[in-house]
């Protein structure tokens, strides 16, 4: 009601907003509505310049009327956050105008640990992002944060929708512990990277990363690796706005492996054999051969491009958010909520009566309310919940993508046509050969689908008393409560596929029959099988009080701070697992400010966590920091045409993580001892009748353990150059130390079970530097034009690494970056088998090294190619550089953006195993398919382009020596298999039009916005097999290219 | 006043609070298992022992014994399908330091964790004293059996690496890395010690001299009989050439500038071995070991070339009452490895069939006797020039190779031991099947039919001989595999025997041979294994059929009978290549052809063409096993064995 009511004065308010009026004489009635790029701005000082006592505030459908008198005036339009804008108001009455989001005020609040400060006062290293910034055309927050965030490094590895968070690190990785990337914390509470890929950019308020010690020393438990701090919107006074926001998206890969043509592959699968063994049996005789090219019968000599029976090319993704605000005076609401669909690029097999392919849903509410309970006490609750309901194959999409690459072209088809013997079955003929023990990766992808539900709810009270006319003036008092409960389960649906092989062909009929290879453990009907499930609760407290006065030139904030935080597991697999984690923390912050020129502040933080011995509980961590701003001293203000802002600003300090070693090391003060193990089961009797477990221990107790620990400063610089121009400079260096490893001293004759003990032994140092430019332009009132620009550089280094005595100063860690990778030179390869008798020993343990096959440098000069001539080669797998630019403008109605990602200074290695052809590969423990199958390995067409062999002795050539097996010499790390991992990605090119207010607003409309966004549309790289960013393994799911369109509307 | 009240109270409220806070902290409940935990009850001291003796390698298995496919007895498809690669590797070279193949000093690569193993002994006799509920009687039963592994696990490592670091008691976790970097100790040490531990096994009243009645449940427990036996062979082991004035290690000195193989050779040694063996078979005999033969059974009709073939198949694998087997690993049983042995006799359509892809090469074969009981290199009635030819079986061959078949030359007048381990194409194999348990039946007896196209060939990419020959002699003469989907497969699983009273028998005649030279107590021992198999005495055979009819009489000549008896008799189970590396013949054995018959082909004369699969190498240096790169940098007090 009280909405509607609303709507309509505003209807009237803007009917009557077409008239033209004037009031007696020398003075005149201005009238008009002020916006900014999301709808009307209510309570926007509006004055005559110079004038200041004639003057009003917008309303709130960000109306004004005002009279002023007469003749040149300039009205003033004037708002915290929004850059003044001063317009003369010449002969119109009707001045609609809109403010930007100011970028450089001085005045500007920025979000802190714990509270906010005034951005010209902040001493520690805080990058704030406009939410804006963050609106990339995916559902994925966390895929906006490369190039985007100077101090960030980030990388996306996979495209599979429910699996695409990007890595990211603030300012490279330093700890070698399990847990790398920063603390992400939302409204005061702790989220794990997924929960912030879910988030809605439209709901957030601000988005900051905090980087050094002064920033992050209240975090103690988890803020060495960063922080980053979001807060959500909230209401604003006034009638309830309306905001609707409709995306739909097509994506499809940004590039496809290209694999060889199914006779080449039987071709060199022949080599492979008779290449490495001339009394090999050949795989293909040459009749199938001949059989296949002459295409006489494509059942018995199929020909299959996996790619296309089980790809789509492309698919579509829509997203709809929607979030109303408003409130009175007593309260204030902020509600939302979104709705993603994103769909995988899988093919779905009609004969079933299920969808196969990737199906993502993600519904995210939320609501805010502030409530004013008394004139100093004001309570704010916020409810939230995040959902994601998912249906796709039994595996994950990056299998499907996976599997295809290790599938025979040419042993079967994915599905045969029933014939004569099979027409009253109903349920698929998988193809299938042999016993049929191969894996066909379409009856894997269409026997049946697995759903996952994920949910987070939570809910958060926090009261805020102002103790200012109580106790002292300043003073206040915060306390807020946040509980969530994450839940998850997961279900799979499937069938036993009914393989059949053609057999009995008899070539001069050119007739088959389908033989059943499994007719009595397949099944026509789906059966369950229960998956995963998890409950987890997480709870957390925080009291505060904040002191916050000034007393003439200077200003003093305090603030003593309490914190306790609880996670329980319901789902854990052993006892230590299953104790909840917990953590305190006791800190405090000062800061004093004088003259606004000269700013000082110290944080400390005393933290307990439950995973050490008591001795070693808790940590202390300090730090300090001072800030001068140059430019507000009287000797600056002849360099304020050029510098409007300079500031300097330096702090150190400590901070600390707890979240060291393996997730699995709870309690490192306690030993873990199995007491019934069965790996150490041994049995007696003459059919082991009397058979008992053993007992093992996988870690020793060591009460030594404790918080690894960062000493980190920075130095930075602020610059404002012809007040178009901010530049961020810092520079940055951390030394962490306490680094849990494992002890190098201990040999194994010492007979030690279980892990390897470890200590707080390891050092290491980076130095990192972070620039950040914001250039704007107007041309006019209409016209603008802002570049964006940022750039980071982190390098690390061990300072401290345990390690033995090396024979050769290449094989020590210290002193070289943490993810710096060992490996031999590749020379080149061998030109004969006379030439590998006659170079230093080349022995790994499984293969007979060959002509053709890689050869290693022998470093050490020792005759032997061994460890000892390993060296440090290449960059580090993770970018050293990240950067991003990107140009927006505005013209009128319409907006354009274009937007480019970068990194530089990264190698990675092309996996030589799953990329080897012909063998049967498997990724380790968590491989995709059934151990009982077989696997084969397509052949990438550029390795059955570019290879050696006996006839093409190319010494360089892309792969080496055909094998049939997996080569333990060509698999080695080496430099053969390394590429440049660098790239520059247009990462977003962007239009928009908005149609103009009085087009729109007979449909009570205020803002109607129509936008075009394309993502990562083209890369420039030195690689081509597959896109650059997904790094060595890139036969997964692809990274995906975008095109969406959108709507935005206001009401 | 009010202040300082005030600063106080704020003081106590903070002690309070960081008092509160130790408590929220302490999450862990009391009574959680530590190491400790293990010897507060009889029961959970049980579980420490059995993982004490988890750690004894599983030698049925091919792919944890380390002396099955390291080296010449068998061989594998290339690429090896269905078959752990490592100890194949070690047979085709690719032995090496960084990440050695078997690695049993780190516990990984195939091999058992023996260091590991020896700390969990030495823990276990640290703390079983404190068991309360532990009577005295299985205290000392148990603490004797773990004396027992402890030095067994020590003779192991030994036996692969030499010279060794002895753990007599355990370093303490928190010990200096000064005190961690042992030292290898000179191979005399070694073997003193570990005779020494034997030596107070054996002298436990309250270990069992034997376990007899109990087999259900105590079979493979630690008895007199084993730990007297291990001695012999442990003081054979170090009487023996490798160990033994071996002046190839003459370079191997550690640090402090000791010796660690000795540079002489001492005939004392063999004369101490000589004597355990003596001590070991009469202990074993009184109390009732013996060669053991064919138990018979009811359902079987069989005739005497059957039954002596039986008497020696059934050897190794009868699992119950076998008066032979004088220590069996009753937890690695021998079961995958029969049915990876076995030949497809018959047609089969369940995926549960033989697998056959243990292949014993043609060296093997060839190595058997001959009819006669010589080799068939000496033998003056056998054509050893024309073995590969051909020839058609007849009555006489009957119940060797089917009647009418025709096979390879070198199949035929062989001795009964040839028959009744090797499984061959055409040649008859009793038992197994269904219907095959009768000579006399109308059908004949089933006979292996491995050419291109038959039931046992090669079918696909595995399940097949890559020589054409089979280890039948590790098959349980009641094992079936599904013949035609009617039968379902069953293993008849027998512990692994690691130490068999013929094995004794051969050591002592060898110890005695090489202390004493040869003489009448020389040929008793190997004697009576002969006899078993079905021939004559050494002498007899020699004397009537060898080209070099005084072989006997010498030293040297008894030493080769000696050592291809040896071969023979244990072919295929795990002794062949830790004799060829004591004998320091390896480096000849192991440096030649390995070949199959050309088992593509359909027709019997292609068939039996002897194709090469592979060239062997054996360096020196493989002599001992490496010790990984990474330890020795670890341990700088550590040296690397002579060329690795």
């Amino acid at each position: 009601m009280g909405i509607s009511i609303l709507v309509l004065i505003a209807g009237v308010a803007a009917v009557h907003g077409q008239d033209q009026k004037t009031t007696g004489t020398g003075k005149k009635e201005v009238r008009g509505t002020v916006t900014d790029s999301t709808g009307v701005l209510f309570g926007v000082t509006v004055y005559v310049k110079n004038q200041t006592a004639i003057g009003t505030t917008t309303d709130a459908n960000g109306k004004y009327i005002l009279d002023i008198p007469a003749g040149n005036a300039t009205l003033v339009f004037e708002m915290s956050g929004y850059t003044t804008l001063e317009v003369p108001v010449g002969d119109q009455s009707v001045i609609d105008v809109t403010l930007k989001v100011s970028h450089s005020k001085m005045d500007e609040v920025v979000v802190v640990a714990f509270g906010t400060q005034k951005k010209g006062s902040v001493i520690g290293s805080v990058t704030t992002v406009r939410p804006e910034d963050l609106k990339i055309p995916s559902s994925n927050l966390t895929q906006a944060l490369a190039g985007r965030v100077a101090g960030i490094i980030a990388y996306q590895r996979s495209g599979e929708p429910g699996a695409d968070n990007s890595e990211f690190f603030v300012r490279g990785a330093t700890t070698f512990g399990y847990k790398r990337d920063p603390l992400i914390l939302i409204d005061g509470m702790e989220y794990t990277t997924t929960e912030l890929a879910r988030l809605n950019v439209d709901d957030i308020a601000s988005f900051s990363i905090m980087k050094d010690a002064t920033a992050n020393a209240l975090y103690g438990s988890r803020g060495a690796n960063g922080v980053i701090l979001i807060t959500t919107k909230e209401g604003k006074e006034g009638r309830a706005r309306i905001n609707v926001r409709f995306e739909n998206s097509l994506s499809e890969p940004t590039k496809m492996v290209e694999i060889a043509d199914p006779i080449t592959y039987m071709k060199l699968e022949n080599e492979s054999v008779l290449t490495r063994n001339p009394l090999g049996i050949l795989p293909y005789p040459q009749s199938k051969i001949d059989n296949t090219i002459s295409k006489v019968n494509p059942d018995v000599f199929p020909t299959v491009d996996w790619q296309k029976e089980m790809l789509t090319r492309n698919t579509n993704n829509q997203r709809l958010n929607l979030n109303l605000g408003g409130g009175g005076g007593v309260a204030t609401y902020y509600i939302a909520g979104s709705m993603n669909q994103d769909h995988g690029n899988l093919k779905v097999d009609h004969r079933n009566n299920f969808n196969t392919n990737i199906s993502l849903r993600t519904y995210t509410i939320r609501s805010n309310v502030n409530l004013k309970v008394t004139k100093t006490t004001s309570a704010m609750v916020r409810l939230f919940g995040t959902f994601d309901s998912y249906t796709g194959p039994i595996t994950s999409g990056a299998a499907m993508y996976m599997n295809i690459m290790r599938t025979s072209p040419v042993l079967f088809k994915p599905y045969y046509e029933p014939d004569s013997t099979h027409r009253f079955v109903n349920h698929i003929l998988f193809g299938n050969a042999e016993t049929g023990n191969y894996f066909n990766p379409y009856a894997d992808m269409t026997r049946g689908y697995k759903q996952y539900s994920n949910s987070l709810m939570g809910s958060q009270i926090e009261l805020n008393q102002d103790l200012s006319s109580i106790i002292t003036p300043g003073l206040s008092l915060r306390g807020m409560m946040t509980t969530n409960r994450r839940a998850n389960f997961t279900i799979t649906r499937a069938y036993k596929p009914f393989y059949v092989t053609p057999a009995s062909y008899d070539k001069f009929t050119n007739t088959y029959i389908l033989r059943d290879l499994n007719a009595e453990t397949g099944s026509d009907y789906i059966d369950f099988v229960p998956g995963d499930k998890s409950v987890l609760s997480t709870f957390r407290g925080e009291l505060a009080s904040n002191y916050n006065r000034s007393f003439g030139k200077h200003a003093v904030t305090g603030m003593a701070l309490f914190i306790i935080q609880n996670d329980a597991n319901g789902n854990e697999t052993t006892l230590q697992r299953s104790l909840p984690k917990r953590n305190i923390t006791l800190g405090g912050r000062g800061t004093y400010a004088y003259d606004s020129r000269y700013f000082t502040e110290i944080n400390f933080a005393y933290n307990g966590s439950e995973r050490f011995d008591k001795s070693h509980r808790f940590g202390f961590f300090p730090s300090i920091g001072v800030a001068w701003a140059a430019s507000n001293e009287k000797f600056f203000e002849p360099l304020k045409d050029v510098f409007s802002k300079l500031r300097l600003r330096a702090n150190i300090g400590l901070v600390g993580n707890d979240e060291i070693g393996s997730a699995s090391d709870r309690f490192f003060y306690l030993s873990n001892v199995n007491m019934n193990d069965a790996g150490f089961k041994y049995s007696f009797g003459t059919d082991g009748g009397y058979s008992r477990n053993g007992i093992s221990v996988s870690r020793y107790n060591n009460t030594a353990i404790t918080w690894e620990t960062a000493r980190n400063s920075t130095f930075g610089l602020e610059a404002s150059l012809f007040r178009k121009l901010d530049v961020t400079v810092e520079y940055f260096l951390e030394h962490r130390y306490n680094i849990l490893m494992d002890r190098a001293s201990i040999p194994l004759s010492m007979g030690l079970e279980g892990a390897t003990p470890k200590a707080n032994v390891g050092e290491a140092r980076s130095r990192s530097i972070d620039i950040n430019m914001n250039y704007n332009q107007k041309f006019g009132q209409s016209t603008g034009l802002q570049f964006i620009g940022n750039f980071t550089y982190a390098k690390n280094r061990f300072e401290a690494y345990e390690e033995p005595e090396y024979p050769y100063p290449w094989m020590y860690r210290k002193g070289q970056p943490v993810n710096q990778r060992w490996g031999y030179i590749a020379e080149r390869l061998f030109v004969d088998d006379e030439e590998v008798r006659s170079s230093p020993s080349q022995v790994f343990g499984s293969t007979v090294t060959r002509g053709g096959d890689i050869k290693f440098r022998d470093v050490s000069g020792d005759g032997v190619i061994n460890q000892n001539d390993m060296v440090p080669i290449g960059f580090p797998t993770a970018p050293e550089i990240v950067y991003g630019f990107g140009i927006s403008g505005n013209y009128k109605s319409f907006e354009f953006g274009i937007f480019a990602q970068g990194s530089a200074r990264s190698s990675f290695w092309i996996n030589p195993q799953s990329t080897a052809p012909f063998i049967s590969y498997r990724y380790g423990s968590d491989d995709p398919a059934p151990s009982d199958v077989q696997l084969k390995n397509q052949l990438l067409k550029a390795y059955a382009d570019d290879h050696w062999s006996e006839e093409n002795r190319n010494l360089y050539a892309l792969w080496p020596r055909l094998s049939y097996t997996t080569n333990s010499n060509n698999n080695q790390s080496s430099t053969w298999f390394m590429r440049d991992g660098s790239f520059l990605r247009i990462k977003q090119v962007q239009a928009a039009y908005t149609i103009p207010p009085r087009l729109i607003s007979r449909l009570r409309m205020s803002r109607l916005k129509i936008y075009f966004t394309g993502g990562n549309i083209f890369t420039f790289s030195k690689f081509d097999l597959w896109d650059v960013e997904m790094g060595g393994d890139g036969l997964r799911y692809p990274l995906q290219k975008t095109y969406t369109i959108g709507i935005d509307v206001s009401f | 006043m009010r202040r300082i009240i005030k600063n106080i109270t704020l003081l106590l409220a903070l002690t309070g609070m960081l008092s509160a806070c130790e408590k929220y902290l302490d999450v862990v409940p009391d009574s959680i298992a530590t190491i400790e935990s293990a010897f507060t009850l009889r029961t959970s001291a049980e579980r420490y022992l059995f993982s004490c003796f988890s750690y004894l390698p599983g030698n049925a298995s091919f792919n944890d014994n380390p002396a099955f496919n390291s080296g010449d007895e068998v061989w594998y498809m290339d690429p090896i399908r269905d078959v752990d690669a490592t100890y194949h590797n070690i047979a085709r070279g690719l032995q090496n330091a960084d990440n050695p193949l078997g690695n049993f000093w780190a516990g990984s690569t195939r091999g058992s964790a023996l260091f590991q193993a020896i700390r969990k002994c030495n823990t276990f006799l640290e703390n079983v004293d404190k068991v309360p509920d532990l009577n005295e009687y299985e205290r000392e039963r148990w603490k004797a059996e773990v004396i027992f592994l402890k030095a067994y696990y020590h003779f192991y490592l030994f036996r692969m690496y030499g010279p060794i670091p002895l753990t007599k008691e355990n370093l303490p976790i928190s010990a200096s890395p000064e005190e961690v970097k042992v030292y290898r100790e000179p191979v005399d040490s070694c073997i003193n010690y570990i005779v020494s531990l034997l030596d107070q096994a054996a002298s436990s009243d309250l270990m069992p001299d034997r376990i007899s009645g109990t087999e259900n449940a105590e079979l493979g427990r630690i008895t007199k009989c084993i730990v007297k036996a291990v001695k012999a062979k442990v003081l054979v082991t170090a009487a023996s050439p490798l160990f033994n004035g071996n002046i190839t290690y003459a370079s191997l000195v550690d640090n402090k500038g000791r010796q660690l193989f000795p540079q002489t050779e001492d005939r004392a040694k063999w004369v101490r071995a000589a004597e355990a063996c003596k001590d070991a078979i009469d202990f074993c005999t009184a109390k009732g070991y013996s060669l053991s033969t064919f138990a018979g059974n009811t359902g079987y009709t069989i005739n005497d070339t059957i039954r002596q073939q039986l008497d020696i198949r059934t050897a190794v694998t009868n699992k119950f009452n076998n008066p032979e087997i004088i220590w069996a690993n009753t937890d690695s049983r021998a079961g995958d490895i029969q049915r990876f042995s076995m030949a497809n006799l018959a047609p089969f359509t369940s995926t549960s069939n033989a697998k056959s892809i243990i292949a014993p090469t043609i060296k093997m074969a060839e190595l058997y006797y001959s009819k006669n009981g010589v080799p068939i290199t000496e033998d003056t009635d056998w054509d050893f020039n024309d073995r590969f030819a051909l020839r058609t079986a007849t009555d006489a061959d009957q119940f060797y190779v089917a009647k009418g078949q025709e096979t390879v030359k070198l199949n035929f007048d062989r001795e009964p031991r040839f028959y009744a381990s090797l499984g061959f194409d055409r040649g008859i194999w009793f038992g197994n099947w269904i219907n095959n348990y009768n000579v006399y039946a109308p059908t004949g007896l089933l006979y292996v039919k491995g050419r291109a196209g038959e039931t046992a060939a090669r079918q696909g990419i595995s399940n097949y001989s890559i020589t054409g020959y089979y280890p039948k002699k590790l098959v349980n003469i009641e094992t079936t595999v599904a013949a035609d989907g009617n039968i379902t497969s069953n293993t008849v699983q027998y512990p692994w025997p690691e130490l068999r009273l013929a094995d004794l028998y051969l050591l002592y005649s060898e110890a005695l041979n090489e202390a004493h030279g040869p003489g009448e107590d020389v040929y008793y021992w190997i004697n009576q294994v002969r006899a078993r198999a079905g021939l004559k005495s050494v002498e007899e055979s020699w004397s009537l059929h060898s080209k070099d009819p005084v072989k006997y009489q010498n030293k040297l000549g008894m030493r080769a009978i000696i050592q291809q008896e040896r071969s023979i008799e244990l072919m295929f189970e795990g002794q062949r290549y830790w004799d060829l590396l004591r004998w320091k013949i390896a480096h000849v054995e192991l440096n030649g052809p390995v070949r199959g018959w050309d088992i593509t082909q359909k027709d019997a004369i292609p068939y039996y063409n002897p194709m090469l699969l592979f060239n062997q190498r054996f360096d020196l240096r493989n002599y001992l096993w490496p010790i990984q790169i990474s330890e020795l940098r670890v341990n700088k007090n550590l040296v690397q064995n002579t060329g690795w």
